[in-house]
């Protein structure tokens, strides 16, 4: 079952052959954001193999031409679109804001080259940073949960301590 | 539509909402360890301010809460947002039709205006 996004709108679901139909009819176009379930994000239609093979798109009726196979110009001509490898940006600005450590910084800037790598078309570039940006942040998460807990304890200690030695 | 998701979700809210009752009542003083970057160094990290500037807005004093982290009060609300409309997608189960995506001059940028800040912040 196929969703996709028209003019702001979230439409469907749709089978397969309902999605290419309406494709191939011109009212959803190549550049039309459609997304089911499994796929990590939603993609240009063009992008999508299952409507790939049923032949390219046709242009709406131009005078005297017929038909004529659309030559689609790929939006990002050497690579991806950004987002279709996910960038932990945001996730790394909240780690380094509130975890006051050095590791969500390094998590941005491996979240900052993954979109670049991305439409230079080195997908293998963009998702080792991918990973990177994600693992920094989880070791920021992660130190801050130690450092926290380390804390709390040294915080239970203090007061049983203040109470033994209470009046 | 994921009622488990939507169950986490409520709950990371609701404790949210309590800690940001608590520090709008004590200030953290006393019961949030504070920096550690800063104890174990004596410099300031990118979040530096956070809390006291936190603490200033959730008492209306928007100025204040500028002064003490200018970089953070903005890019902690736009990652909130952005970061909400992905919780939404993962509790209804498919992506939001709309996403905040900086790009990639977009994310570029934060990643040079944080480490610029993080540095200048420290030198001034």
């Amino acid at each position: 079952m196929w969703y996709y996004s028209k003019n702001g709108m979230q439409l469907g679901p749709l089978s397969t052959e309902e999605l290419s139909g309406k494709a191939r009819g011109g009212e959803v176009s190549p550049s039309d954001l459609v997304w089911k379930e499994g796929m990590p994000d939603w993609k240009p239609l063009a992008q999508v193999p299952e409507f790939q093979s049923t032949g390219g798109f046709s242009n709406p009726p131009s005078v005297g031409m017929g038909s004529v196979p659309m030559q689609q110009p790929p939006m990002y001509p050497a690579g991806y679109a950004p987002g279709s490898v996910p960038n932990y940006l945001w996730q790394s600005i909240v780690v380094t804001v509130l975890c006051c450590l050095p590791f969500g910084v390094v998590s941005i800037v491996y979240a900052a080259k993954v979109d670049s790598l991305l439409i230079r078309g080195d997908i293998v570039g963009a998702t080792a940073a991918s990973q990177s940006a994600k693992n920094w942040a989880i070791v920021g998460v992660a130190s801050w949960a130690v450092g926290i807990g380390l804390y709390l304890i040294f915080m239970v200690f203090i007061a049983a301590g203040a109470a033994a030695s209470g009046p | 539509m994921h009622k488990d998701r939507a169950l986490w979700v409520s709950l990371g809210v609701l404790a949210l909402a309590g800690a940001a009752y608590a520090l709008r009542e004590t200030g953290g003083a006393g019961w949030m360890p504070g920096c550690a970057f800063r104890k174990l160094t004596g410099l300031e990290c990118p979040g530096c301010g956070m809390t006291r500037g936190t603490y200033a807005l959730l008492h209306g004093r928007f100025a204040q809460a500028f002064a003490f982290n200018p970089v953070g009060m903005i890019l902690l609300p736009l990652a909130m947002v952005a970061l909400g409309i992905e919780v939404m997608g993962w509790v209804r189960g498919k992506p939001m039709p709309f996403r905040l995506n900086p790009g990639r001059w977009g994310a570029t940028v934060v990643a040079v205006v944080v480490i610029v800040f993080w540095i200048v912040r420290n030198l001034v």
